[in-house]
């Protein structure tokens, strides 16, 4: 019985060439990414006609529109052009999409429905969006994704493992083209963790290297992404930060990136026992960002160091439930 | 690469509580549905398969800060039977990991806060905790995923899991489905007019819908090195071969000529090295609804057109109901279950099957005939994945 980590296999020559950032303060990685500037209340931020066309969008859900949004800004980053229909091609483009809160306003706003009126009061046209796959599905049926269209839904850590999970399903030979990401909508005032709301999303184009070298375009990054579990019965005891510094190490090991070996380190963080274990591992040295109530503030981290990347950074994140997700963003230069 | 093999499980539904009442249940081939036990729904048809009220789990009421719904409590149930079945003992905990496929999570607990005395905390409670919720349970420091892809979600999980194997980036996985009962769920597909006023009945010419099930299916997925090193007791199949596909064509619609759902049945048997003559039992997605059970009998009669006679179809949900994101979990137990003991079990006798379904439903028990079991699911957005499951040893 083996006791250590071992690498794992994401495909080592994928990397991310696009990256698409929607969000109320910025639409730019990095800006998008940075602590400053973020309303507390974003007011009427998002036109869909004007992000995506005048006609067909109305009825979907808002972080439906978000992440549809996203994805065309990185698409459209990654330079990409796809001549007419192409069906072996289209069976080769794989989808993960990342939430935990995009279904949880209109959820409510349902179930007040039913109980005070019925279910006949409700909308037939939202109907549907009870089942939370449906907030990524659309993006499916635009751009003829036909290898898979994944959903997840792992606190806090659901972008992040959209990576992961896309990367593994590559290398296991079910698509060569990826697009991952996540998207989130503010929970409903007074619901717990409303102050702590995220909207908005990001989309990430992750295909192999050689690919974007053929196009010419420049493409970002790496981005290889192990997610974890630490039960917070774990955390909560002295051992915890040891335990997850352990972890930490092993997956950054696997990886390449030994002790002593120069690194950034984002950390976003809530105020759980698990995530104070995770502060303690890794140290001062670590950027602290406050966790949103959702899988976006990851992603949005990875994408504002991916656009301006120079050298390694790894990402944390944990969830008060225990999920934890490392993700080491190395520079193209790296990649062979 | 490494086999992944399946060497425990552990299932609750409305057959009840463990793999004998499941089996007890199948072979039986009775069930009816009742109404939903929530004095707040108010819809036209609030039916379900619910699990007995006598088997449904009182605890565990939290782990730390996470409150356990009816969904994580049916689904760490579920999972302590397999791994008892399994006979686990110590395994490192960063090698276990745990997927688990959920189309609504613990969105019943999030209802019962809205229609009660609202949440016990302060803090923010992701409704998708079902996975978090049996990884604190076990201990599992691995890969722990919620996959919630609707109606296809635990076979897309188990499909992750089986990833973790093979990838050598975890020696076993807890993995499985598990739904619970969801005021919206029921009132939206009551408002899409999609619920059968009578009971599920797939592939019946008199067909109106689906009606929901409630329930968790748990596999312990091990790799074969790792099964055979602790001389696992039991083996009772190999997860061989996956097959997923998106049609990209529609919200809640099938596409109607079936060519994703007949690339993924494809794939996965020319994985698991099936040939059609060799497919002895196929446990289908088959909800009830009029266009899903059409198009996917046409394509098994094009996909399995090798056999000499037609593959024996085995209808689950006009037993368990359509059990959403627990549906696949809960039809490779039963796939899994169908190999160990060699017989397929009696199907529900439809009142008249339709003939647009040109499919096998044999109502007597029969020998297995075939070495490999195929199970299909599929899910809102056009999301396919079909699963095989062979015959297997330690």
């Amino acid at each position: 019985m083996s006791t250590s980590s071992p690498a794992p296999s994401t495909g080592d020559d994928l990397v991310i060439s696009g990256i698409g950032v929607v969000t109320p303060w910025a639409d730019t990685p990095v800006a998008a990414a940075a602590a400053t500037g973020r309303p507390a209340e974003p007011g009427d931020w998002f036109d869909h006609r004007e992000r995506l066309g005048r006609r067909g969008y109305k009825y979907l859900p808002t972080a439906t529109q978000y992440f549809l949004a996203a994805a065309k800004h990185a698409l459209a980053d990654a330079g990409e052009t796809r001549p007419g229909s192409d069906p072996e091609d289209e069976q080769r483009r794989g989808a993960v999409v990342g939430t935990n809160s995009a279904a949880v306003a209109l959820h409510e706003s349902m179930d007040h429905t039913v109980m005070a009126e019925g279910a006949n009061a409700l909308s037939p046209a939202t109907a549907p969006y009870f089942s939370i796959n449906l907030f990524g599905s659309r993006l499916a049926t635009e751009h003829s994704f036909r290898a898979f269209n994944l959903t997840l839904t792992s606190p806090r850590v659901a972008g992040l493992e959209a990576l992961e999970t896309g990367a593994r399903s590559i290398a296991a030979g079910r698509a060569s083209w990826l697009l991952a990401g996540a998207t989130e909508e503010a929970l409903p005032a007074g619901h717990p963790g409303a102050a702590a709301s995220e909207r908005g999303a990001v989309a990430l184009v992750m295909e192999p290297v050689a690919k974007v070298r053929e196009r010419g375009t420049a493409g970002y990054g790496r981005c290889r992404v192990r997610s974890l579990f630490l039960p917070p019965e774990v955390a909560a005891t002295p051992e915890g930060p040891d335990r997850v510094r352990e972890r930490i190490a092993a997956v950054l090991a696997g990886q390449g990136i030994g002790p002593g070996q120069e690194h950034r380190v984002i950390a976003v963080l809530d105020d759980s026992p698990v995530s104070a274990a995770v502060a303690v591992a890794v140290g001062p040295r670590a950027d602290l960002v406050t966790a949103g109530a959702g899988a976006l503030e990851p992603l949005l981290q990875v994408a504002g160091a991916l656009a301006g990347l120079s050298g390694p950074v790894v990402v944390v994140t944990a969830a008060r439930e225990g999920n934890l997700a490392v993700a080491l963003l190395t520079p193209l230069d790296d990649v062979v | 690469m490494d086999d992944v093999l399946i060497t425990g499980m552990g299932v609750i539904s409305h057959l009840g509580n463990g793999v004998d009442a499941f089996w007890q249940g199948l072979s039986a081939a009775r069930s009816s549905p009742s109404k939903a036990a929530d004095p707040f729904a108010r819809m036209d048809l609030p039916l379900m398969y619910e699990v007995p009220e006598a088997d449904v789990p009182a605890g565990p009421e939290r782990y730390g800060d996470l409150v356990l719904g009816r969904g994580s409590r049916l689904a760490v149930e579920a999972a302590r039977q397999a791994v008892a079945d399994a006979s686990l003992a110590y395994v490192a905990p960063d090698r276990v990991a745990v997927v688990i496929g959920t189309g609504m999570g613990d969105s019943g607990l999030h209802e019962e806060w809205r229609s009660g005395d609202g949440p016990p905390g302060d803090h923010w409670s992701p409704t998708f905790s079902i996975a978090s919720a049996v990884g604190a349970w076990f201990g599992a420091e691995g890969t722990n995923s919620s996959v919630s892809n609707a109606c296809a979600a635990s076979g897309f999980g188990l499909s992750m899991a089986a990833d973790l194997i093979r990838t050598g980036e975890a020696d076993v996985v807890i993995a499985g489905g598990a739904e619970a009962y969801s005021r919206v769920a029921l009132g939206c597909f009551n408002r899409l007019g999609a619920i059968d006023p009578e009971r599920c009945r797939p592939f019946d010419l008199h067909r109106k819908g689906t009606l929901f099930g409630e329930g968790a299916g748990m596999m312990i997925l091990e790799s074969a090195s790792h099964a055979r090193a602790r001389r696992a007791p039991q083996v009772y199949a190999k997860l061989s071969g996956i097959g997923w596909s998106c049609d990209a064509f529609h919200t809640t619609a099938p596409e109607p000529t079936g060519g994703q759902i007949s690339r993924a049945m494809r794939e996965a048997l020319a994985e698991a090295g099936a040939g059609s003559d060799r497919v002895g039992c196929v446990i289908p997605h088959g909800t009830g609804t009029q266009l899903n059970d059409t198009v996917e009998s046409q394509v098994l009669g094009e996909v399995l057109d090798g056999r000499r006679d037609q593959a024996p179809v085995y209808s689950l949900k006009a037993l368990l109901g359509h059990t959403g994101g627990a549906a696949a979990a809960l039809a490779a137990v039963a796939a899994a279950q169908i190999l160990h003991r060699g017989t397929v079990p009696p199907n529900i006798a439809p009142d008249e099957q339709d003939p647009a379904c040109k499919i096998h439903l044999p109502t007597e028990a029969a020998p297995l005939d075939g070495e490999f079991v195929l199970v299909n699911a599929y899910a809102f957005g056009g999301n396919n994945v079909s699963l095989v499951l062979e015959e297997a040893t330690v």
